[in-house]
């Protein structure tokens, strides 16, 4: 399956967390996002709302001078709201 | 209040197409609520968001997720200079940008430059195109960031964009690049794609939109700080409450565009040369930008007119049922001289005695005509009452 890419490079926190929520809210199970960031506290951010939200941390790793997380959707229309 | 005879002033304002402000009207009466609402006012605003998104990407050839909506192509300009810049510093403190980048684009990397950035400015000919060469040289292993003008404001030149780009990336392959065609998309076809560009400027005005509306195109993994901080409209990189009405006829003028461009540019080109013909047939005039309407934004002719200044032209003009700009719209009432007029080579008076006329497909042979003869008429007046005329 392609993963749908999230580009949260040069935001910082919360605006990250709450594009992947966003894209969490219009997927399906099963479906796998793909996080780019480059704010550090994705390290904590992103595992935190994957437990808090019930969706499934699969890998976060650094590239280069950012991180890529990716995430399964599990709950879709999860998180918390991203449209204000 | 009556209109001009001759009203050749589209790139400062320009009516309405019937069809954009139709579009427009819903959301500014039924349709008036926030897209960042849960409730059912939301949904429709939201959607016509989306729609508007795409069909601007689509003028483009980029994709709806890469589009960024401001509040005109000054803000896009500015958020692609300072956004790009501060998310990629870690590419270095070389800022790169023409001498003819729209005087938003200076200004912003003006600013870059009192905050400690390294600003390099590449010269043009003397038709105001940007030296390829000149441009790979000022490319360097710090280069963070080059700007690069698609069609001038001032004098209208076209710039080759595909070898101005090839430079760039042959020099330093992840320097971030800039692309402005806020005064071009819409007029002309812009492909993102191709251009291989890190940003794209957008303006409402040439797509046929709302004149304060705009947008920037922006590569993923560009990586881009925004310049409005505060909620997660436009994804985090344009915060504030969205202008519905006004991305909505955005978007339906780039759906108009993308149909009727192609015939809209032949007429505005051919109405172009035949209002060029009747102005240098003024003596002592010069035409400044690329001597080809082809080589120039459609519809878009600057001439100098000796011994004459340009903001009296202007008002002579007015006087006589022609709405012109003086030379820079952009430096006008600053009494300045337009950077692009000094780039390309022009002293005083002439860089003074600018007028700049822009035409549409809705100008009629009859404006032109007109502005012909009122322009010989003007320019006389000024001359005879000038103790520099020889």
């Amino acid at each position: 399956m392609t993963a749908r890419v999230v580009d949260a490079l040069g935001t910082w926190c919360p605006v990250p967390i709450h594009l992947i929520a966003r894209a969490a809210r219009s997927a399906g199970p099963g479906d796998v996002i793909e996080l780019l960031a480059d704010d550090p506290l994705i390290e904590v951010d992103l595992p935190a709302w994957c437990h808090s939200s019930g969706n499934e941390l699969v890998a976060l790793r650094r590239d280069g001078d950012s991180w890529v997380g990716v995430v399964t959707v599990r709950t879709g229309g999860s998180g918390d709201d991203a449209r204000h | 209040m009556t209109g001009p005879a001759a009203y050749l002033d589209h790139a400062a304002a320009s009516p309405l197409d019937p069809r954009v402000r139709a579009a427009m009207l819903p959301y500014l009466d039924a349709r008036f609520g926030s897209p960042s609402s849960l409730h059912e006012w939301g949904r429709a605003p939201a959607e016509a968001l989306e729609e508007a998104r795409a069909a601007v990407a689509a003028l483009v050839g980029a994709e709806p997720g890469q589009v960024v909506f401001t509040a005109g192509a000054t803000e896009a300009r500015n958020l692609a200079v300072k956004g790009l810049r501060g998310a990629n510093a870690r590419l270095g403190d070389g800022v790169v940008a023409s001498a003819v980048e729209h005087p938003a684009t200076l200004a912003a990397c003006r600013s870059a430059e009192r905050g400690g950035a390294r600003l390099t400015i590449v010269p043009v000919d003397g038709g105001g195109h940007i030296d390829a060469d000149a441009l790979r040289a000022a490319v360097d292993a710090t280069t963070a960031l080059v700007c690069l003008v698609h069609g001038q404001p001032d004098i209208g030149t076209l710039q080759r964009l595909g070898p101005l780009v090839a430079a760039t990336r042959g020099a330093r392959e992840e320097a971030r690049i800039v692309v402005d065609a806020g005064e071009t998309a819409g007029l002309v076809p812009v492909d993102a794609a191709a251009l291989d560009a890190d940003a794209l400027v957008l303006g409402g005005g040439p797509i046929g939109g709302p004149p304060w509306t705009g947008a920037l195109v922006v590569r993923p993994g560009a990586r881009l700080h925004p310049l409005i901080e505060g909620g997660l409209q436009e994804s985090g990189k344009r915060a504030g409450a969205e202008d519905v009405p006004g991305i909505v006829g955005l978007g339906a003028a780039a759906r108009i565009a993308v149909e009727e461009m192609d015939a809209a540019a032949v007429r505005s080109r051919a109405l172009a040369r035949r209002l060029t013909r009747g102005l240098l047939a003024v003596p002592d005039v010069r035409l400044n930008g690329d001597p080809d309407a082809d080589g120039r934004i459609p519809g878009h002719v600057q001439v100098s007119a000796g011994w004459v200044e340009g903001e009296s032209l202007c008002l002579a003009l007015a006087a006589r049922g022609v709405a012109v700009s003086p030379g820079s719209a952009c430096t006008a009432h600053a009494g300045k001289a337009a950077p692009a007029l000094e780039a390309i080579g022009l002293k005083a008076p002439w860089t003074h005695s600018a007028v700049l006329f822009t035409l549409r497909a809705v100008t009629s042979e009859a404006e032109v005509d007109h502005a012909i003869a009122a322009f010989a008429d003007a320019v006389a007046a000024l001359r005879a009452m000038s103790p520099l005329t020889p």
